[in-house]
């Protein structure tokens, strides 16, 4: 694999304003009821009136060691040559096991196609078109950053060098490429 | 509030529902009332030409289980028209795949056993015309026996296998869990040829097959309870997220499914009828009662263990 696409989420510069989720809507024809990318606010955190939000991104991990991918039965969820984990429709019979097997809960049902689906940096449209995803494009406050890591000039290989970062559950081994840039401000959830 | 973000309904963690649970115990049954069938004809091995009522009970239930099982399956997925696909693209990585695989060779030998073990049943419910098929395949019983039986062992441990696949869920990603529903497919496998033995093929209850499988009972309960007692100690060692897996036992409907169905109802009728005395105990009322009693137990297991397990994620 030549490439290896990554997300970064700036949580600091994220505002919440859903305008990703909108987009990836429109571009990925998502129905109703369903969801390949919400931010979801948590908080208030902090005293009156220094108040502030965390931002989480829920959407594909993009995970190096998809587990979607060993257990689907006919090889309909797989990794493309380049490395961006995807489903191939016509192979899917719906079993849900990929479903249930995604850590990170962000797989779904297509209401429409019956098939499963979930985020894959919209390789299909933009992506093929040397594009941006639909979600990066369109962030107001330049929250997210998409990119190649194996390519050390990229902004995403600099900003990972550069900024503390984390991913989610990586103690799965799942080795997730949505990588996340923690808010400055603390925040205790229970 | 309303939240901004959405539908959250899609992040349920609870994936698969009753109908895998379903599938799971009808697999099981499949597998153990075989694994059950056959031990008993080797362990015993007589040289009485007629086959036990046991043996035709095993014979019977094996490939019906197996086939409401998968009509199950397959009704659940979201395009049952093409199941299809499942049979022409496998990936050996996936447990499914695996177990698709092993099913293929399992249906078809079960059919075939059918017929051999009842032959002489066929004439009576109309399938006269299958005996023929049934004298064919009658000098191949011995290796289709042992094929069977190697098959059997897979259906039974795969089903666990399939759930302890997804390491994102403490409660099923765990060592116990294949082993568990393999004893477990084994007594509910014993309580359905009790009954179908009772009730189809005029067993007394007095053979010295159902004697010796009813010996067979008490250690496969606590073979059961052990794996059971295993799971929670390794949640509980494990700590974390695991750990609170553990709620499960004292929390919500699966505590009251767990404690009643699988506790009281599986474990405890069984073992209590024990004490009873032994001419009451082997009346067929209690016989049938006992064997409901641990087939009731064995199918909240698989509720509880697809339910409560997908509740609790690391
Ligand atoms: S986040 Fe889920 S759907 Fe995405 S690659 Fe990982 S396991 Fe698959
Ligand atoms: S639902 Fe489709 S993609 Fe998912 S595991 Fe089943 S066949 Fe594979």
């Amino acid at each position: 694999m030549s490439q290896r696409y990554v997300i970064v989420h700036d949580e600091n510069k994220c505002i919440g304003c859903q305008a990703c989720s909108v987009a990836c809507r429109s571009e990925n024809n998502v129905p109703d009821g369903v969801s390949r990318l919400q931010v979801h606010i948590q908080g208030p955190f902090g005293e009156a009136p220094n108040l502030h939000f965390k931002y989480h991104r829920m959407s594909c991990q993009q995970c190096e060691n998809a587990p979607c991918v060993t257990v689907c039965p006919t090889g309909a969820a797989y990794i493309g040559d380049d490395g961006i984990v995807s489903i191939k429709p016509e192979k899917c019979v719906g079993c849900m096991y990929c479903v249930a097997a995604c850590p990170y809960k962000v797989r779904f049902m297509n209401p429409e196609t019956k098939v499963a689906d979930k985020c894959n940096f919209c390789k299909d449209t933009r992506l093929a078109r040397g594009e941006q995803p639909a979600c990066v494009d369109v962030c107001p406050t330049d929250a997210l950053v998409f990119g190649d890591t194996n390519d050390n000039n990229s902004q995403v290989a600099k900003m990972l060098l550069q900024r503390a970062n984390y991913q989610d559950s990586t103690h799965l081994g799942t080795k997730p490429r949505v990588y996340r840039i923690p808010t400055k401000k603390g925040g205790i959830v229970s | 509030m309303n939240n901004t973000w959405g539908d959250v309904a899609q992040y349920d963690p609870v994936t698969w529902n009753w109908i895998i649970a379903i599938y799971l115990f009808m697999a099981g049954l499949s597998a153990g009332s075989l694994l059950i069938g056959l031990g008993l004809r080797w362990w015993s091995n007589t040289d009485d030409k007629s086959e036990s009522a046991i043996l035709k009970a095993a014979a019977l239930i094996a490939p019906v289980a197996i086939c409401i099982g998968l009509a199950c399956l397959v009704f659940d997925l979201t395009k049952p028209f093409h199941f299809w696909l499942i049979l022409i693209n496998y990936n050996f990585e996936s447990v499914m795949a695996i177990g698709v695989a092993v099913l293929l060779f399992y249906i078809p030998l079960t059919f075939a056993y059918a017929l051999m073990v009842l032959r002489d049943e066929l004439a009576q419910w109309k399938l006269g015309f299958l005996t023929p098929i049934a004298t064919m395949l009658l000098p191949w019983r011995k290796p289709i026996e042992l094929v069977m039986f190697v098959l059997a062992l897979g259906v039974g441990a795969y089903t666990g296998f399939l759930l302890s696949a997804m390491n994102a869920y403490p409660m099923l990603n765990t060592a116990v869990l294949p082993a568990l529903f393999l004893v477990s497919g084994l007594s509910a496998g014993a309580a359905a040829n009790t009954l179908v033995a009772l009730l189809m093929f005029n067993s007394n209850g007095h053979e010295p097959h159902m004697k010796t499988m009813h010996g067979m009972e008490l250690p496969v309960v606590f073979a059961e309870m052990t794996f059971i007692f295993m799971l929670f100690c390794a949640l509980y060692f494990k700590g974390g997220a695991a750990a609170m897996a553990l709620a499960s036992l004292t929390t919500g409907v699966w505590a009251v499914v767990f404690w009643v169905g699988v506790v009281a109802i599986g474990f405890g009728i069984p073992l209590l009828s024990m004490l009873m005395p032994a001419h009451s105990r082997h009346t067929k009322g209690a016989m049938v009662t006992v064997a409901c009693a641990s087939l009731a137990g064995v199918l909240a297991l698989r509720h509880f263990i697809i339910y409560a397990g997908q509740s609790y994620i690391s």
